[in-house]
């Protein structure tokens, strides 16, 4: 099969983003994706834009927004969409553009602008990724949701709230390193404890940022690839599952049976194992996301996330180094931008040059895991150097 | 943006019955009459054999807490009055958990719990659920402790 590699990677600053418009967020990803390929827009010959939610933006075709300001009409683009893997399908897009020859360069752009929306609106439209018909009238929210996974690990496995606030003090320690988190600051297991709970067992350090923000990567033919650059990362696997619409309905409520299936389809498209993988980014929605995706992904037997977690496994210099550069946790979690940044960490990882604390030494395998909903829809995307 | 409440999506659908029963103090699952399989909740069109006839089938018994949660901060169609209170409001909400039990023939109900203080809720505690009409005249699921 023909390879797909990542030629440019760009990342506007994650956050409360006042001072920006959707379109303005994309520019700033765009622009520096493009400065860093170092080719011309006019050379690009398709786009595809991840944007989650037509609520938040309060428009219908947002991505026209970005194709019109950064000027790419009247050239190919579209929309792609699954909550909070959008990103991830927006790549997924970008690489079956290529693979099947329409295009042999193709921009991913994933933008999002949450912060205009109150917090209770998005918790409302978020909640609403779930079977809004049958288990959103009970009151039920993403934290919600993602607290009864919790509580169902906590009572198979003897997962701690500790542990879950081991994810939010290592995430935070790195987000503190990455010059485009939205929360660079580092945070206490104590504080964490003691923050006020959103949906027991879940506690406001349980749960990721509500941010605006944006992302782009370039993706080109492997005879394009090598032609614009010595070092291009390959897009090497891909793998996307899903899972019922209902939380009622998942056979076992501590796995993710989408994560399972992506991560078998990646690992066999890439031709390598859980245990090749040098630096990941998973999706920390909530704590317990990171911990369940530990388990989904092959990182450790079922039941031992939080142990590998609370040992300092998934830092740097331990057994799996995972989102280092702050995840979704402390560096932000504008939703459709998600899966774009998730890439461009990835890339930046395996070029050797994430900031001075955060660099995973000699990875040669990058892993990224993008989940919808809570578990609607979720990607798995391998990265190799080779 | 309009959000309506339970009861009242439902009786937009193929199984309106559904809330109907609850109102009468039934809680009915579907049982497709093409192979007989059982859903809940209720659906009119079997993903199994594609038949889109079911009839309707009781849901009795005592089932098993498998998860539940408490949602302190509420989605805004849930709690208006919480969302919208004044800046330094005292006010403090107190939410009743939501809980998901699994019946004998694996069947599982999401729905309040009734009956049970927070600290006392442990994953599988026996609960019983049934339909509750609320004040307002809206029907719901309730999972109830025993002498509740």
């Amino acid at each position: 099969m023909a390879r797909v590699g990542v030629v440019g990677i760009g990342h506007s600053r994650f956050g409360i983003r006042e001072d920006a418009s959707l379109r303005e967020l994309a520019f700033e990803a765009v622009r520096s994706c493009i400065n860093d390929a170092d080719v011309p827009l006019s050379d690009v010959q398709s786009m595809v834009v991840a944007i989650a939610s037509d609520e938040l933006s309060y428009a219908l075709q947002p991505s026209a927004q970005v194709g019109d300001y950064i000027g790419f009409h009247p050239k190919p683009s579209f929309r792609a969409e699954a909550a909070c893997a959008s990103g991830s399908m927006a790549v997924r897009a970008g690489w079956m553009n290529i693979a099947s020859g329409l295009a042999d360069l193709v921009l991913v752009v994933g933008a999002e602008k949450m912060t205009e929306a109150s917090t209770p609106d998005v918790t409302e439209v978020l909640g609403r990724a779930g079977d809004f018909l049958w288990e959103h009238p009970f009151g039920m929210t993403f934290p919600g949701y993602y607290a009864m996974i919790a509580r169902a690990h906590m009572a198979k496995y003897g997962t701690t709230e500790e542990q879950l606030a081991a994810v939010a003090v290592k995430n935070h320690k790195y987000g503190a390193l990455n010059p485009n988190a939205h929360m660079r600051k580092e945070i206490t297991l104590e504080k964490a404890m003691s923050s006020f709970v959103v949906a027991d067992p879940l506690k406001l350090f349980d749960c990721c940022l509500v941010s605006d923000g944006a992302a782009a990567i370039l993706l080109a033919s492997e005879a394009v690839a090598k032609k614009l650059r010595p070092d291009p990362v390959w897009l090497s696997g891909l793998g996307l599952g899903t899972g019922s619409l209902a939380l009622a309905h998942r056979e076992d409520l501590t796995s993710l049976e989408a994560t399972v299936e992506a991560a078998g389809q990646a690992y066999r498209m890439a031709g390598i194992g859980p245990e090749d993988v040098d630096v990941a980014v998973v999706h920390d929605c909530f704590t317990i996301a990171e911990i369940v995706a530990y388990e989904d992904l092959g990182f450790c037997p079922r039941g031992e996330g939080g142990p590998l977690v609370e040992h300092g496994e998934t830092c740097i210099g331990g057994r799996i180094p995972v989102n280092v550069d702050g995840g979704l946790k402390s560096k932000g979690h504008p939703v459709g931008a998600t899966g774009v940044a998730m890439a461009v960490e990835i890339v930046k990882q395996l070029r050797g040059q994430a900031e001075e604390g955060r660099q995973v030494p000699q990875a040669d395998v990058g892993l990224s895991h993008n989940v919808g909903g809570n578990g609607q829809h979720t990607a798995v995307h391998i990265f190799t150097r080779a | 943006m309009q959000f309506r409440d339970f009861s009242l999506l439902v009786r937009d659908t193929k199984v309106r019955g559904f809330a109907e029963g609850l109102e009468r103090g039934e809680l009915r699952a579907s049982r497709c009459v093409g192979c007989g399989a059982v859903h809940f909740p209720p659906r009119s069109d079997c993903p199994t054999c594609w038949s889109g006839e079911f009839t309707w089938e009781p849901i009795t018994g005592t089932g098993r807490l498998i998860t539940y949660t408490l949602i302190k901060v509420p989605p805004r169609h849930f709690a208006p009055d919480l969302t919208q209170r004044a800046p330094f409001s005292t006010y403090v909400y107190a939410p009743t958990a939501v809980g998901l039990v699994e019946m004998e023939d694996g069947l599982r109900v999401m729905g309040w719990v009734c009956g049970v203080a927070a600290q006392n809720l442990h994953v599988g505690m026996a609960l019983t659920p049934k339909p509750e009409v609320l004040d307002d005249g809206r029907a719901t699921i309730v999972l109830k402790s025993e002498g509740c």
